[in-house]
């Protein structure tokens, strides 16, 4: 869908006069991260726009481009500040009901809407030098308070277990899924042991 | 609200998970507060919300890989404890629920395989007959739409339906937090824990641990 998505994007950019030049140069596999896509669209728009590049060039570009911002946005997104986020809305969701779920829709978007806006600029005016915008400080910048805040609020996601000796369980439980997550088992596997668990409990 | 008018809503929000924005409406969390405030819990929604959130903390959709999908559990988890609650006792409701939820989520998991190669046919498609770009764009979309349909009606349906009789397992709000918790630290260890975070983390403990007694 990634694919089509792209190349609506470019004919919205470029023109629907153009729009017979760019589906029969551009159409290919491309998959990218979501929120990166407007770094993408906004530097090929570009390309277009000043007619220097030959379609084959445009496309090199593209091939390039979508593989770097798709780690840069997995590493930056999927995997540090989303989780982050959605930890501090679970700790202060369930002491504090609907503070959690909105701080995160809110920060969250803030963020997202931010690259996509953004990127569609930065495509624009920078052309295929784009791809060094990975290397910016505000990206490493943002991971790196994220992760601290991940980690942060790891340590605080034990006070939602309070203090009762039944709670003293989360240990164990903890050291289990950790093992199971280190050597890498099945996300399936892992669901089916919690599945089994509460399966287990809920008979005793 | 009944089992088709949920699923409905249901397969809408699932859309914010690939097809519409990815705002984030469709993460547990969010899923459950919105079916808690329909159902006039707003907290047990939240709560529900955030516990299948840390179960599905890790799952991430990173390159080609594709999890468990952590947002129809949630969808599926909530509607189905508030749809059982109806006629059930409430930890009775609560296990079904985590059951109903997390296969589900497996279930969803593996519907998303066909989806996305439904999709490469409608690409295919696309690439033999250029002027259909919107309609195959769209029909996209109505796959997505169709997916989640089909995988919150039937437990919906059977969530109105069914009635448990007592000697059937139950599990505790208690228990489920403690299992929730339990995952949810795993998965944000695996996260966020590195040599360079363990300080946060300490910190974050010493905090967690205050707050817990006082």
């Amino acid at each position: 869908m990634q694919s089509m998505g792209f190349l609506s994007d470019l004919i919205a950019g470029v023109g629907e006069g153009r729009r017979a030049e760019i589906i029969r140069t551009q159409k290919g596999l491309f998959n990218t991260h979501p929120y990166m896509v407007s770094y993408i669209v906004g530097a090929t728009v570009r390309a277009y726009d000043e007619g220097h590049a030959s379609a084959e060039e445009i496309r090199k570009f593209v091939n390039v481009a979508q593989t770097s911002f798709a780690s840069a946005g997995d590493l930056l997104f999927w995997r540090t500040l989303r989780p982050a986020l959605l930890l501090l809305a679970v700790i202060l969701g369930v002491n504090y009901g609907i503070v959690g779920p909105l701080s995160f829709l809110i920060i969250y978007n803030v963020f997202h809407l931010f690259h996509r806006m953004r990127g569609i600029y930065d495509g624009y005016n920078r052309g295929w030098d784009v791809i060094y915008v990975l290397k910016m400080r505000r990206f490493k910048f943002i991971r790196e308070t994220f992760e601290a805040l991940g980690a942060l609020l790891s340590g605080l996601l034990f006070s939602l277990a309070g203090v009762n000796v039944q709670y003293l369980l989360v240990i164990p439980l903890t050291a289990l899924f950790m093992i199971m997550l280190t050597r890498r088992y099945s996300a399936v596997l892992i669901i089916i042991s919690f599945l089994l668990l509460v399966f287990i409990i809920g008979l005793v | 609200m009944n089992a088709v008018l949920l699923s409905l809503l249901g397969a809408v929000i699932i859309l914010d998970k690939y097809a519409l924005g990815e705002f984030g409406f469709s993460q547990p969390i969010i899923t459950g507060t919105i079916i808690g405030a329909i159902f006039g819990d707003l907290w047990f929604g939240i709560f529900l919300g955030a516990m299948m959130q840390l179960i599905f903390l890790g799952g991430l959709p990173i390159g080609r890989d594709i999890p468990p999908d952590g947002q129809a559990a949630g969808i599926l988890a909530a509607g189905s404890y508030f749809l059982l609650r109806g006629g059930n006792a409430l930890g009775h409701s609560l296990f079904l629920a985590v059951v109903f939820g997390l296969t589900g989520g497996i279930i969803g998991g593996v519907l998303e395989v066909y989806t996305r190669r439904f999709n490469e046919r409608l690409y295919n498609r696309f690439i033999h007959h250029e002027e259909c770009l919107y309609i195959c764009h769209t029909t996209g979309l109505a796959t997505a739409f169709i997916r989640g349909l089909c995988l919150f009606l039937p437990l919906f349906v059977v969530s109105t339906l069914i009635t448990v009789p007592g000697i059937f397992p139950q599990i505790s709000q208690d228990t489920l937090m403690i299992i929730g918790v339990s995952i949810g630290l795993a998965n944000s260890f695996y996260l966020f824990i590195k040599v360079k975070t363990v300080i946060y983390l300490l910190i974050g403990g010493i905090c967690g641990l205050a707050l817990a007694v006082f």
